[in-house]
């Protein structure tokens, strides 16, 4: 009885993949490594055979089936090949060994057959009833054999034994303990971790005091959902940058880890790793097991409640548009930066502008203007959200596009972009944000401060103007204060009285009879903390007093100063919400703080009672 | 103004601390039968209102009483805030007013 398998056994089939007759055939044995059932079916097998040098996917024949199932066939089982073909596999370089008629030599070895673990042992006839075997196989040859070499077997090579049966990568992942990367720290250097790359950088050149250089980075993503930023300079960036595929998955070693830079952080983690030439980065082939790049998509109506603010969002939505590429100059550097607007559209029945830059302009900008008749749906991850006509949508270096992509929310939108939205008009987001006031409550709660916090600090806005909102009280509008000044009716800038009559207005180059009043005065505010003059202009203004400085020359000309003086005292004691920008001037050498109203929103009782709920709990934890 | 005996803020959970004490609370208007209100604090509990005059259902009424046992207050005095109110700030202020700030209120 055959202990082993038949040395060369592969090679032999190989060469005669489609013998005439069973006749034809030598003495084959081979070893049934992998044996796994295809599918869910109890009828057929593959599993790959092996000579011990070489091994082959094949097929079992459906009557086999039944050994395997009752036992009598097992993996690491030998079979004598009696009827076989060999068959081309399309797209792929090997051939498949189909069985079509063999027998069961020996159920289980337990182990897989390796040449490099043989000891050379002479013909043995063992004709055991018994196939127990131990880890050191005795081999015995059919055919002689060149001399075999005596392998001194290592730990390492008897593990690999026992778990031979793996494939090539699984083994891969058995022998080096992967770590998740939450567990990783700069004080442990041994560690392996299985990562897709989800977000890759340009590489980039940058000039510093020691010379010039080149970098790029990769954000990378575990099982678990940890990500951590890997950069690689010079000769390691060189070499990685092209191996780094976005969206494939690597085990990664031999990096450094380091507190990460919070200025330039982009992930969520304490650390950022540092990958130098030594460092070792394998693909990892068909894993699976890392969920590809994950999508929280936020509403096109409600995206709002995001604008200026500084979590990123992710969008989905049917492209009804796509503009030409702009160029746009940097004014740091006068660099010139690619941008494209598209238009999307989702089944919150609103649109959204986004604007790609760079390479995203250029790239997919390009690839989305040339299907846009197609109405190609198109996902978007980390988009900043600004204030632009309302609401606008920005990409930065680390958004990533896909263009109909294969998520259910994709097909979601497809079908109902088919049905309605295609021919449906849709309204801006950002006309609905632009129409209510001016800024939206939102902004009236970013920067707020207390007077006081304005008027202590006489250093603020030296450069720029600063901004912030305050919540106050109007304390008095002076009465006898210059209120308004003469504007042109066309582009409201300060007309002069014309010697022959009329208003001349020197931005126009021309003489009007007519003339409009705007509002420019200063009032006195209060909070809680303090007092402040605010320079209020025509649009706040005429919100406060409630009329137009046309309108309140007219009152109190013909209805008396009492009057005039009565319209301004309802404004005061009026609570409201001012945006503010502070900056510092000069006036006859001496620095002053000038406080001037951009925006005005009425005090919402609700809202407001709400964000002093979370100021008094902030000053609990505090 | 009687500052003799001050109103405490109270909702659902803080009612039974002050039984028997002069309360007041805003809810909103469930069933109203007979001089009877059943209300809906702003925590979500439900409160019984003796002695109130009939309100139209789903309005909010502030009521200043005497608090008579865990879920009822024998009402002196019923104001109609009408339906837009914002519980979640009053509730937020009836836990501070008992709670680290009560010097401030009591």
């Amino acid at each position: 009885m055959a202990r082993s398998v038949t040395p060369g056994a592969i090679a032999a089939l190989l060469a005669n993949p489609t013998p005439d007759s069973p006749l034809e055939i030598p003495e084959i044995v081979v070893q049934v490594v992998d044996l796994k059932p295809i599918g869910s079916s109890t009828t057929r097998f593959t599993f790959m055979a092996s000579d011990g040098a070489m091994k082959i996917k094949a097929m079992l024949p459906t009557h086999l089936a039944s050994e395997i199932n009752s036992g009598k066939l097992q993996n690491l089982g030998l079979i004598r090949i009696i009827d076989y073909t060999c068959n081309a596999i399309p797209n792929q370089p090997e051939k498949a060994l189909i069985v079509t008629k063999c027998e069961v030599v020996s159920p289980s070895l337990e182990t897989e057959i390796k040449s490099e673990v043989k000891e050379e042992r002479s013909q043995s006839d063992v004709k055991k009833e018994e196939y127990k075997s131990e880890v050191k196989k005795e081999e015995s040859s059919i055919l002689l054999m060149p001399k075999q070499e005596i392998v001194a077997k290592s730990a390492a090579q008897i593990v690999n034994e026992q778990r031979g049966n793996a494939a090539p990568a699984a083994r891969l992942a058995m022998t080096k303990r992967i770590h998740p990367l939450v567990s990783l720290n700069p004080y442990q250097g041994n560690w392996t971790i299985k990562v897709r790359v989800t977000n890759k950088g340009n590489l980039r050149t940058y000039k510093n005091a020691r010379g010039e250089g080149q970098v790029f980075n990769v954000e990378l993503t575990d099982e678990d959902g940890t990500q951590i930023q890997a950069t690689m300079f010079n000769e390691a960036a060189k070499k990685f940058y092209p191996k780094f595929e976005l969206g494939k998955v690597y085990y990664i070693s031999k990096g450094s880890l380091r507190i990460a830079n919070k200025q330039f952080k982009t992930v969520q983690n304490d650390y950022e790793m540092t990958l130098n030439e030594n460092a070792i980065v394998e693909e990892a082939e068909g894993e699976v097991s890392i969920p590809e790049t994950k999508f929280n998509f936020v509403k096109i109506d409600q995206l709002g409640s995001y604008v200026n603010g500084r979590e990123l969002v992710d969008v989905i939505g049917v492209v009804q548009n796509v503009s030409p590429t702009l160029s746009i100059r940097r004014k740091s550097n006068n660099e010139t930066i690619p941008k494209r607007d598209i238009t999307i559209a989702d089944d919150s029945n609103k649109t959204v502008t986004v604007s790609l830059w760079n390479d995203l302009a250029t790239n997919i900008g390009q690839e989305l203007l040339d299907m846009v008749d197609t109405a190609p749906i198109v996902a978007i991850k980390s988009l900043k959200v600004g204030d632009f006509q309302g609401v606008s949508l920005s990409t930065l270096t680390k958004s990533t596009v896909l263009i109909n992509p294969d998520l259910p929310e994709a097909k979601k939108l497809k079908s109902w972009y088919d049905s309605e939205g295609k021919g449906a008009s849709m309204a801006s987001v950002g006309s609905d944000i632009v129409s209510s006031s001016r800024t939206g409550l939102r902004s009236m709660y970013s920067d707020r401060v207390f007077l006081s916090q304005i008027t202590n600090d006489p250093s603020l806005g030296q450069d720029k103007p600063v901004f912030f909102s305050i919540s106050v009280y109007i304390s008095l509008i002076k009465a006898d204060q210059t209120m308004w000044y003469r504007a042109c009716t066309t582009c409201n800038k300060k007309v002069t009285e014309a010697v022959g009559g009329g208003y001349w207005c020197e931005g126009c180059q021309k003489n009007d009879d007519q003339c409009s009043l705007r509002y420019i005065m200063v009032i006195k505010v209060s909070d809680p903390t303090g007092e402040a003059w605010l320079s209020v202009f025509n649009e706040q203004a005429e919100k406060i007093i409630g009329c137009t400085a046309d309108e309140l020359d007219r009152i109190k000309t013909e209805e008396g100063d009492e009057k005039y003086q009565l319209k301004l005292k309802e404004a005061t004691w009026v609570p409201h919400l001012f945006r503010v920008s502070v900056s510092q001037t000069e006036y006859m050498n001496e620095k002053r703080q000038r406080i001037t109203v951009r925006a005005q929103a009425p005090l919402d009782c609700s809202a407001e009672s709400r964000y002093l709920l979370e100021e008094i709990a902030k000053m609990s934890i505090s | 103004m009687d500052t003799s005996t001050p109103a405490v803020f109270v909702n659902a959970d803080v009612l039974k601390m002050y039984s028997g004490r002069r309360v007041r609370s805003v809810v909103q208007v469930m069933r109203s039968e007979g001089g009877t209100i059943t209300g809906q604090s702003t925590d979500g509990h439900q409160l019984t209102i003796k002695g109130a005059q009939s309100v139209p259902l789903s309005h909010f009424i502030e009521v200043i009483g005497i608090a008579d046992g865990n879920q009822s207050i024998r009402a002196e005095i019923c104001t109609d805030f009408g339906e837009n109110f914002d519980t979640q700030a009053y509730n937020g202020l009836c836990q501070l007013a008992n709670g680290k700030y009560k010097n401030l209120f009591l």
